[in-house]
């Protein structure tokens, strides 16, 4: 990162002649993207590499690598239209080499051949590229590349929200073990977010909760974005999150609409809920949340309806209405049937008197007293038990990195250690006889 | 003009004439006749060549995709629905740039949502609904459609009978006539739970029946264990837990001797 901020046109110049020899084709062809400010210093360069040892075969390596810092400057520097040439030239390029050392650096380009085309906005032209990337590099075993890629086809996906053809890709891809945690972030956040919108809340939790925490501390713009889901699809669950979600260091402004919002769902408040939802409609547009968040007014009369509940015994439908908020053109039979829905959702304990139009709460009874307690330790206690097993298995690949630091005298030191103390315990064996 | 598109036109305009005239018939025979026709031309999906005729033909292959999927709701076949719909869609997301937008667009993208909604597919309404952009949420039949889900989810179920009354169009009726059957199913299940008891006419409200009888016979029919005494309907509640429940001795062996193995495990 640091040598990014470093990067000026005349020192990519002058590393450019230095790598690759002046007058070949690959250093014209990225030479060209480069500005020609410093007209007078280019010529006083190629002076002096002519002067230099004549040709030098520029490893493949070594041209990739030259690439990717030219289109890093040009799209640090704003150029998108020329980082798109560059990018598109690179991966031309790409696609003729087959070596294994290229891999990491090719997936770096990948990467940035995509984000050069969706600042521009043409993200739709590259699927087909991307998918025969992602072809080829399946069939030579690059799996840094395939995860690469993988996300970088999900990105394009959801990027225009088709959410169907994203869910296809991802369940007929292969999967292995991650090789980047950085790819890995983001290919659960992906996920989650495709679980979102496919109702399967449990799984999205998961997912981006895991993603928000994997997550390197410097990409902050990332994890205000897992926050922002995960937020989501816990009020989406019915839990609330708790405080100290949205109070996490540089990302309390970007997540103050949905703690708002968090706070009109917790006390179950509709007209609050319609207000903040109008009021930050904007942000929730520009995040694409803004149809999870119609999802929620359910969520939120479920839990206006769980307090009534609890603090009435009895309470006619009527007045359930007005505290409810519910503003429609019938609101006694909307909530009639909406505390009817409810009931049998499990989400509250009562029953309904038709005749006199009140709803009874039921007695919640006392709980230690069923099996309930036990259910919920041995949750735990399974749960505890299993991240011990895991822990010790990750725990049984040695630390192979140490052997070879052992240099050859602490080898024959510990060598040493080991006869004397064998010799040690043949002696007190001698000795006890 | 091309020969094969007049010909196409033609048979077009007698499948119109049908379908207005109501003879499904003669409709479907048409309609597979004009499918077979349209696979000569090139510049549909999934090839989009760039022929001279290209964007006559993809008018043409829309509209008789339109017609086509209006044709299966007027028969009630909700695969047919399902298959011509997902032939049409290419024309509405990739063609779009380059047809003008048909007046049909919304009014088949909501019949869409409805239908999704009345087979209870709700993950693949929510995710149709993601591809919409904002302006189309704001038409009335996609508005129609999604206040619809939400008084499904939200247990309003009176609010989806009364949305019967405000259908944008005639064409939305089969699957809302669909839907009240399902609304009432649910409503049923519903009272179950929540009431203990109900009047006749209470319960013939609640359920929008017309008349006792039909209610009677809807009872003998779904739900025998309800039981009618007095005129009053009497909803069966879950036997009451026994004050002394049996301990599930065996899930607590079970449990207890998985303690005891972990704990072996740890040194």
């Amino acid at each position: 990162m640091a040598l990014r901020r470093k990067l000026k046109a005349q020192v990519l110049c002058a590393f450019l002649n230095f790598a690759l020899s002046p007058g070949s084709e690959p250093h014209n062809r990225l030479a060209a993207h480069l500005p020609k400010e410093d007209e007078h210093e280019m010529e006083f360069d190629t002076a002096t590499s002519v002067s230099q040892s004549p040709v030098k075969h520029p490893l493949p390596e070594l041209e990739i690598y030259c690439y990717l810092l030219v289109l890093i400057y040009l799209i640090d520097q704003k150029k998108y239209s020329e980082a798109k040439a560059c990018s598109s030239a690179s991966v031309a390029r790409l696609k003729n080499l087959n070596r294994r050392t290229v891999d990491v650096l090719a997936s770096r380009l990948y990467f940035y051949y995509s984000l050069s085309y969706e600042l521009t906005g043409d993200l739709a032209e590259i699927r087909g590229n991307l998918l025969a990337l992602h072809r080829i590099a399946t069939l030579r075993h690059d799996e840094l590349g395939q995860e690469t890629l993988l996300n970088l086809l999900l990105r394009n996906y959801l990027h225009y929200n088709l959410y169907d053809q994203a869910e296809k890709l991802r369940s007929k891809a292969p999967r292995f073990e991650a090789h980047s945690n950085q790819q890995f972030c983001r290919y659960l956040f992906y996920l989650g977010k495709i679980r979102t919108i496919q109702l399967e809340y449990t799984d999205a939790k998961e997912s981006l909760l895991q993603a928000a925490r994997k997550a390197p501390v410097a990409a902050l713009g990332f994890r205000v974005q897992c926050n922002k889901w995960a937020i989501i699809v816990r009020l989406l669950l019915g839990e609330i999150p708790e405080r100290t979600v949205f109070m996490q260091k540089g990302m309390e402004n970007a997540l103050r609409p949905y703690f708002e919002l968090t706070n009109a769902v917790r006390i179950g408040d509709l007209e609050l809920f319609k207000s903040v939802a109008e009021k930050f409609s904007t942000t929730f547009s520009s995040d694409r949340t803004h149809n999870l968040i119609v999802r929620l007014r359910h969520n939120v009369i479920r839990t206006g309806l769980r307090n009534i509940s609890i603090s009435y015994s009895r309470i006619s439908l009527a007045d359930v209405a007005k505290k409810l908020r519910l503003d429609t053109a019938n609101p006694v039979a909307d909530a009639e049937s909406i505390v009817a829905k409810a009931i049998r959702d499990g989400a509250i304990d009562a029953t309904i008197d038709h005749a006199n139009g009140w709803m009874v709460s039921k007695e919640t009874g006392d709980i230690y007293s069923t099996n309930e307690p036990q259910i919920a330790f041995n949750s735990r206690i399974a749960f505890c038990l299993n991240m011990h097993n895991d822990a010790v298995r990750a725990l049984r690949f040695p630390p192979n990195s140490h052997k070879e630091k052992e240099s050859a005298e602490k080898r024959r030191e510990r060598q040493q250690q080991e006869q004397e103390l064998a010799k040690h315990i043949a002696e007190e064996d001698d000795d006890e006889f | 003009m091309d020969p094969q598109l007049t010909e196409v036109s033609q048979l077009f305009e007698r499948f119109k004439a049908a379908c207005v005239r109501e003879d499904v018939d003669t409709g479907s025979n048409l309609l597979s006749k004009l499918k077979v026709m349209l696979t000569g031309f090139r510049s549909l999906p999934p090839l989009f060549e760039d022929t001279p005729n290209a964007i006559h033909e993809l008018t043409l292959a829309r509209d008789i995709y339109e017609h086509a999927v209006l044709l299966s709701v007027k028969i009630g076949d909700q695969d047919a629905f399902e298959r011509d719909f997902f032939q049409l869609k290419p024309y509405y997301t990739d063609a779009s740039g380059r047809l003008p937008p048909s007046s049909q667009e919304y009014m088949i993208l909501g019949l869409n949502l409805l239908r999704l909604l009345v087979q209870n597919r709700i993950a693949e309404f929510h995710t149709e609904l993601e591809l919409l952009s904002p302006t189309a949420l704001e038409n009335p039949c996609i508005k129609h459609a999604v206040e619809l889900e939400q008084s499904f989810m939200e247990g309003a179920y009176n609010r989806v009978l009364s949305a019967k009354q405000t259908v944008p169009y005639k064409t939305y009726d089969y699957f809302m006539d669909l839907l009240a059957k399902t609304v009432r199913d649910e409503i049923a299940g519903c009272s179950e739970k929540a009431y203990d008891y109900l009047s006749i006419s209470d319960a013939r409200q609640t359920l929008l029946f017309s008349s006792d009888d039909e209610l009677l016979q809807y009872i003998n029919e779904e739900h025998p264990e309800w039981e009618i005494k007095n005129g009053v309907v009497i909803f069966q509640k879950a036997k009451e837990s026994a004050p002394c429940k049996e301990i599930p001795s065996l899930q607590l062996i079970n449990q207890t001797l998985s303690y005891a193995r972990e704990l072996e495990r740890i040194v």
